[in-house]
Formats: structure tokens, sequence, C-alpha cells
């Protein structure tokens, strides 16, 4: 008896289904605002690494790097959680424009201080 | 009028200090012993007052002039030609003569076989005198004098043929070069280790100290050899002038026989034709105990940091007061040694590896000092302040028998960095920068997208 053609498996991996469904679900603002994260964080990782294998002098260049994307990335989850559609019932009284707003102010604090920190 | 006559004193005084060989003063006393004849050592004597020193003659019993007058010394020098002298005025004790160091004054004193005061006075200097009534004695080379009228080679600072010659730091170059050979007749000293003694004219291998004038002791000569030990006095060991400078920098000679300063021994031939080197080893050792020759001191040190060259003119006064840790630091020291032919100080080329250490309790750096040959008598080294903070000092200690010590101490505060001190843009913190400067820029795109799309949302809900 021949054998049978492959048939499609009933049920997909998991990890293809949930990109499936993050990619057919998740509005394009949030998906840029994870490009932007994911940007944030392999930035972060790769000055962690370069920190432990190369120096970590100066160290108060170090902080300030690494702490300015650590804190641009919570200021980024932060904003994503308020602007999400699913989320509108947690933040009745934050307008996804007041969210950004709060985003956008906090950034620029931070930034402001990383780069007093960085010389 | 007696303001007038101390004018005069006073005027005399300096143009005989102008005069004056010695880079300390130019009054010396002789004690001399009444049994020993002035005229018998005119040419040692003579020689001194040519290159204008005083001299002032005075038997050992004499109660004037004092050697210390109020507790300040009378004289800058003190020979003292009494090697058999029992007794002493009241003013003359050993106490007083280790006094007379103390307060910078300079010694020449001969002794003898005979035992004295100065004997005892002998061993405080580390001198170990030989038994008493035994004289150096050597039968070589045959000749045809009592063998305890030798023959003594001068070392030669020069000449590198010299026995001498291997051990640069045994005996200073008090010598002359090209010294003839001197006659001697005396006693010899074995040397005790204090680092401030050092012989100055060594007995011939061949000599020996005994009791006996004939060969009929030679039994006891042999016997002590076998034994070895304290018994046997004899060879290159024993000293017959021996150099020691206090730690002050006062200078002893001790001589073990007054005989080599007279004219009988200076007029003596060492070999036919050929006149002995007495006049010139004794006026040689006195130029040295009256601070003539090999005295040092340092003009000047100045410090600066290496990128700054100091100003023209700057002196100890304005020298820095404080440096930061891992300058770079330049120490000079500037030194000169007297020249006694014009009594001015000239600077000194050929110090051999003088060192400077950087101290903060132990020496954090110690360097030698190499001299520039731009400017004459400069020792100067470069080096990097240790990485470590606190009161530091140059410290310049120079110690070299029979020349005269050089010690120099310079404090200096060294700090750590200040706040705007510390280097800033490091190369090593590229990847920092283009990591907060790349967070910055994605920030702005970030904005400039959204906003854009916000707009475009608003729009398209519109339509």
């Amino acid at each position: 008896m021949p054998p049978k053609a492959p048939t499609r498996p009933a049920t997909r991996s998991p990890i293809t289904s949930l990109l499936k469904a993050y990619s057919e679900q998740t509005p394009d603002r949030l998906k840029f605002i994870d490009a932007f994260l994911v940007f944030l964080m392999l930035s972060g990782v790769a000055q962690f690494l370069y920190c432990i294998l190369v120096t970590n002098y100066p160290f108060n260049a170090f902080l300030a790097g690494f702490s300015s994307n650590v804190g641009q990335f919570v200021l980024t989850a932060s904003l994503r959680s308020q602007v999400n559609p699913q989320n509108r019932t947690e933040f009745k009284d934050v307008s996804p424009e007041r969210a950004f707003a709060d985003f956008a102010l906090g950034s620029i604090v931070l930034h402001f201080f990383v780069f007093n920190f960085l010389g | 009028m007696r303001s007038f006559s101390l004018l005069t004193a006073l005027v005399l005084g300096l143009s005989a200090f102008v005069r004056a060989k010695s880079s300390q003063g130019d009054d010396v006393l002789v004690i001399l012993d009444p049994k020993l004849n002035r005229d018998d050592y005119s040419l040692f004597f003579g020689g001194l007052e040519k290159d204008g020193y005083s001299l002032t003659f005075r038997a050992p019993k004499d109660v004037k002039p004092k050697i210390i007058k109020d507790d300040v010394p009378s004289f800058s020098h003190v020979i003292l030609f009494t090697p058999e002298t029992k007794g002493y005025a009241s003013d003359i004790t050993p106490q007083s003569l280790i006094h007379l160091l103390s307060l910078s004054t300079n010694l020449l004193i001969t002794s003898s076989p005979k035992q004295t005061l100065l004997t005892a006075l002998s061993s405080e200097f580390s001198l170990i005198p030989a038994p008493p009534s035994s004289p150096l004695l050597s039968h070589f080379p045959a000749r045809s004098d009592p063998p305890t009228l030798l023959p003594i080679p001068v070392p030669d600072p020069i000449d590198p043929k010299s026995e001498y010659a291997d051990h640069p730091l045994a005996i200073p170059p008090i010598c002359s070069p090209h010294t003839k050979a001197v006659w001697y007749e005396g006693t010899a000293w074995a040397l005790g280790n204090n680092p401030l003694l050092f012989p100055i004219l060594r007995a011939p291998k061949e000599s020996f100290v005994s009791d006996a004038s004939g060969d009929e002791g030679a039994e006891g000569v042999v016997d002590a050899a076998e034994k070895g030990g304290e018994g046997l006095w004899a060879g290159s060991s024993l000293a017959v002038a021996a150099g020691f400078q206090t730690r002050e920098g006062a200078r002893v000679v001790w001589v073990g026989g007054v005989e080599v300063f007279s004219d009988r021994l200076a007029a003596k031939e060492i070999a036919p034709g050929v006149p002995s080197g007495n006049t010139r080893f004794t006026r040689d050792i006195a130029a040295w105990a009256f601070q003539e020759s090999l005295v040092l001191r340092i003009s000047h040190i100045s410090h600066h940091l290496a990128s700054s060259p100091p100003l023209v003119g700057s002196n100890t006064t304005n020298l820095p007061t404080q440096y930061t840790t891992n300058d770079k630091l330049t120490y000079t020291a500037h030194i000169s040694i007297y020249n006694p032919s014009s009594s001015t100080w000239t600077p000194h080329v050929s110090l051999p590896s003088p060192q400077m250490a950087f101290t903060m309790l132990d020496p954090h750096i110690l360097t030698t000092l190499s001299h520039s040959p731009s400017h004459a008598g400069t020792y100067t080294t470069t080096f990097r302040a240790p990485d470590r903070h606190g009161v530091f000092k140059f410290v310049l200690d120079y110690r070299r028998k029979g020349w005269t010590w050089l010690k120099s101490e310079e404090k200096v505060a060294v700090v750590p960095p200040r706040h705007d001190g510390y280097p800033r843009f490091l190369s090593a913190a590229w990847p920092y920068y283009a990591g907060a400067v790349s967070t910055s820029v994605g920030f702005v795109l970030f904005v400039v997208v959204w906003l854009s799309g916000e707009g475009r949302e608003t729009r398209k809900k519109a339509e």
C-alpha cells in the first residue's frame, strides 16, 4: 500500500499559532510599540554584555546608557498598556492622547538626566 | 677707639675669609707638645700659612687661648701635635674634643705607640688601638733604615692599576693622584665597623705591630699569626691614617705618628733622586680635614610637573605644594662642590649615582638622578607619582664615605583628581554613548511616526 500523502497537521505548533494570532489580532500601533521595545531591549542587552565582557569603565557612562534603555523601555511599556484597546476598562480616566503626553514628558525628563550623567 | 679696632678686626677677618682655602674658616689652633720643635714641621705649617690659614700655637698645658669660649668654638680647626703628651690644661679633655666636633670644628689628631689620653679617645671613633709601646714595623723593602721607619705607598684614586682601585668606596679620593710613597713612623689601628670611619692610608701588607725593636720577638709574631684573631696585628687591614666624618659633617683625621709631618721625612728620598710624598700627603689630609676637598652642597632643588617647566627665576619659595595622583613629576637637584683654589662653589658634574626617593612612610619611588649634560651640576629625574594620595616627601639623602653628606627633604601633598579633573569622553565608552544617543533618536522617530500615524487614523475615521 503506497504511503499516504502527508496531511496537514490538525493542530499547529503553539509558537506559530501565537505568532499568527499576534499578527492578525494586534493593532498596528501596538505592533509599532512592540518593535520599539524590541530595539530597546536589544540595545540594553548589547550594552550589558559590553560592560561584562569588555569594560565597565567609565561606569557612569554605562549607567547612563543602560538606564536610558531601561527607562525608555518602562515608559514605552506603560504607554502600550494604556493605549491598548483591551485595557480600556482599566484606564477609564486616561485617554490615549493623555497617555502619550505623559510618555513624551517622562521621556524628555529621562533623556535630560541621561545626558547629564553620560560624560 | 675700641669700636675702631673692632672694625679693623672685622675688616681684617673678612679679607682673611676671602683668601681662605677652607669652606669653613681659616683659624687653626695648633696644640704643640713642648718636646716637639715647631721648626721641625715648618714645611707642613708653612704650607698651611701660605694657603691662607692663620695658625695659633699653644702648648697642651697653656691656659690660653681656650678651645671653647662661652660654648662657642674659638677656632675653625684644631691640630693636636701631642702624640705623647700626658697632661693637658683643664679645657682639653676627650669630652671637650667631642663637644668641639658637635660644634662643627674639625680635628687633626696625631697619636703614637705610647698610651695617652688620645689612645682612649681613639676607641670612641671605633679605632682599635694596637697594644701599647708597639710601633708598626716592616722589613720590606730591604733598606738601611730601622724597621720602624717604613715607606707606605699612597692609594691612587685614578690609577686603575692601584691595588685599591677595586674598592672605590673603601678609600675616598682624599689623596692627590700620583702621590709618591710616604715615610711613616708610628702606630697603626685596626678599624671597627663604624660606618662613619674609613681608612685614608693603610699599612703595607708586609708590616706588623710588635713591641720588639729587633728581630728577637719574631717568635711571638709567628705565634700570633698562627692563632689569628686578636693576637695578630699585621697587614693591610691596619690603618695608619683614618678619617671620620660626624653626622653633622665635622671631620676628624687620625694619624698614628707625628713624624710623617716632619721636614726630616719630607726631605728624605723614597728612591734615589725621588723625594717622598710626605709634603703632598700631609697637605692632602689636612685639606680634607679642614673642609677643602670633597665638600659638597645642594645649591637648590626644584620640582614641577613634567608637562609644564617652571618659570625662569623660580626658587624654592614658590615651588608647587600640591600634585595630583599619577602626575608626571620632574625633580631636579643642583649640586655644587667647593673649589679651594678659588674659594667658590662650582657645579659638580661627576656625582656617582645619586638617588631620590618619593616617600610617604616608605619610599614609593626610588630612582637614580641622572646628570643633564646641558646644565652642569644639575641632576634630574622624571617619574609618575604613585596612585596614592597623602603627604609625600622628595628625599635626597646622599652619603658616601669621605664626602659631605647631602640631605634634602621637600614636602608635597599628592591629592586625588578634583571632580572636574578626571578624563572625559573616553574611547572605551563609545558603546554607551551610542546606546544613549540611539535611544534618544529612537524616541524622536517614535514620536514623529506616532503623531503622523494618529493624523492618518483620524483622517481614516473621518472618511
